[in-house]
């Protein structure tokens, strides 16, 4: 496993590639969204007819658990969150920088003990193929939806856990852990293996024997971070309008 | 690989700044154009719609004109054949009238003429009647003489009727 090069500030520990990961993403999608959108027109062309496109494809995860109403107050948070994740997955699969490190660095967290596993550190990959940034997104996103419910109509919310008798309780418990877990761990786990395995045809394998399993690997990887962007949404707002919407 | 409190934060403050960026500079631009267009769309569908029921009104209001006009052409047509028939009926019988009385007249003025001849002739006899006597008393006339005046005077009658 490549070594990740690591950066202290105030006590915290920030990982490097995943901050260039997650900023370059999140400048290409506002790139993207805010060129696409600079000058809108009646007769839509180009960039502006892909991210209409795009909007109309939210609008569609969305009505599937909100009312229409309802889910224009959450298209932002859907849109953006389709495109970073989308874009994120193919990162890795487009580009991965890694560099061969010979001598500790103890400023960037790479020490004499992670040298003996292995000399690459990786600089750019997916921002997705990081455990801490599918955890934080999906537990942010189960928080939020937490809240909105307790904040909605809290006997409600409290009650539900009661149902349909106090003895389901543990139940419940164990599904509201599972929630987010799973839906960090599915985005993670998918992107991750289909990078870990690029790597390893890349570097361990002869060209002529991994060469063509690569590109269809390649091509598989595509389609499984398009796949994966499309699930982490719909469960995104799934869970939402489980806490917020009265009758699920 | 372990979590990280720190990545974690910079991710979720990343997610978050980007989201509220593209819902500001992005998706308030896009929405506001796809209203636009939605109402565009709405008004040019409702005021194609009037415009078609107008149309239709039209060619109703035209198509009633038309069997109107064509109602109004037979009208007069047959009037005028009406009046035509009614004039020649006219003409014959005022000529037939005229005709006749023509002929009255005719037959009339005939009738007072053959009226004056008789008259006339009439006058004539009885003139020569007296005529006659007179000589008759004048002259005392054998009677040789006599029946050979008379004989003058019928002949002379002969000739003039």
């Amino acid at each position: 496993m490549e070594l990740s090069p690591k950066v202290e500030f105030l006590g915290l520990s920030f990982d490097v590639p995943v901050m260039i990961g997650t900023v370059f993403t999140a400048i290409v999608v506002l790139l993207l969204t805010v060129l696409a959108t600079r000058n809108p027109k009646m007769r839509p062309g180009g960039l502006q007819n892909l991210v209409e496109m795009l909007l109309d494809f939210v609008r569609g995860i969305l009505n599937i658990s909100f009312d229409s109403k309802t889910a224009e107050k959450y298209l932002g948070f859907a849109l953006t969150l389709f495109l970073f994740i989308f874009i994120a997955n193919q990162l890795g699969v487009m580009l991965m920088v890694t560099t061969e490190v010979h001598h500790p660095i103890p400023s960037l967290g790479i020490t004499g003990d992670d040298l003996e596993e292995s000399h690459a550190a990786v600089w750019f990959k997916s921002p997705t193929a990081d455990l801490n940034v599918t955890v934080v997104m999906a537990v942010a996103i189960s928080l939020f939806a937490h809240f909105m419910g307790i904040f909605r109509d809290a006997k409600g919310y409290f009650s539900h856990y009661m149902q349909p008798n106090p003895l389901m309780f543990p139940i419940h418990l164990v599904d509201e852990i599972a929630k987010p877990t799973t839906h960090a761990l599915r985005l993670w786990a998918n992107i991750f293996a289909g990078e870990v395995l690029i790597t390893i045809m890349i570097t361990y394998g002869n060209p002529l024997t991994t060469g063509a399993p690569l590109l269809v690997w390649l091509g598989y990887s595509l389609f499984v971070g398009t796949i994966q962007a499309y699930v982490f949404t719909v469960l995104a707002s799934v869970y939402i309008a489980q806490k917020t919407v009265q009758d699920h | 690989m372990e979590l990280s409190l720190g990545t974690m934060l910079f991710q979720l403050v990343t997610f978050i700044i980007l989201m509220l960026l593209v819902s500001k500079f992005a998706l308030r631009p896009m929405l506001g154009v796809l209203k636009q267009r939605q109402d565009y769309i709405d008004k040019q569908i409702s005021t194609a719609e009037e415009n078609r029921k107008e149309a239709e009104k039209m060619a109703e209001k035209q198509k009633e004109a038309l069997n109107e006009a064509r109602r109004e052409a037979k009208e007069i047509l047959e009037r005028a054949k009406a009046q035509k028939d009614r004039e020649a009926e006219e003409i014959i019988k005022e000529a037939r009238e005229r005709a006749e009385r023509m002929l009255q007249d005719a037959k009339s003025e005939i009738a007072s003429e053959k009226e004056k001849a008789l008259k006339e002739l009439r006058d004539e006899v009885g003139h020569l009647t007296v005529l006659l006597a007179s000589k008759v008393m004048e002259k005392e006339l054998d009677s040789k003489d006599q029946s050979k005046l008379v004989d003058r005077y019928l002949e002379r009658v002969g000739e003039l009727q």
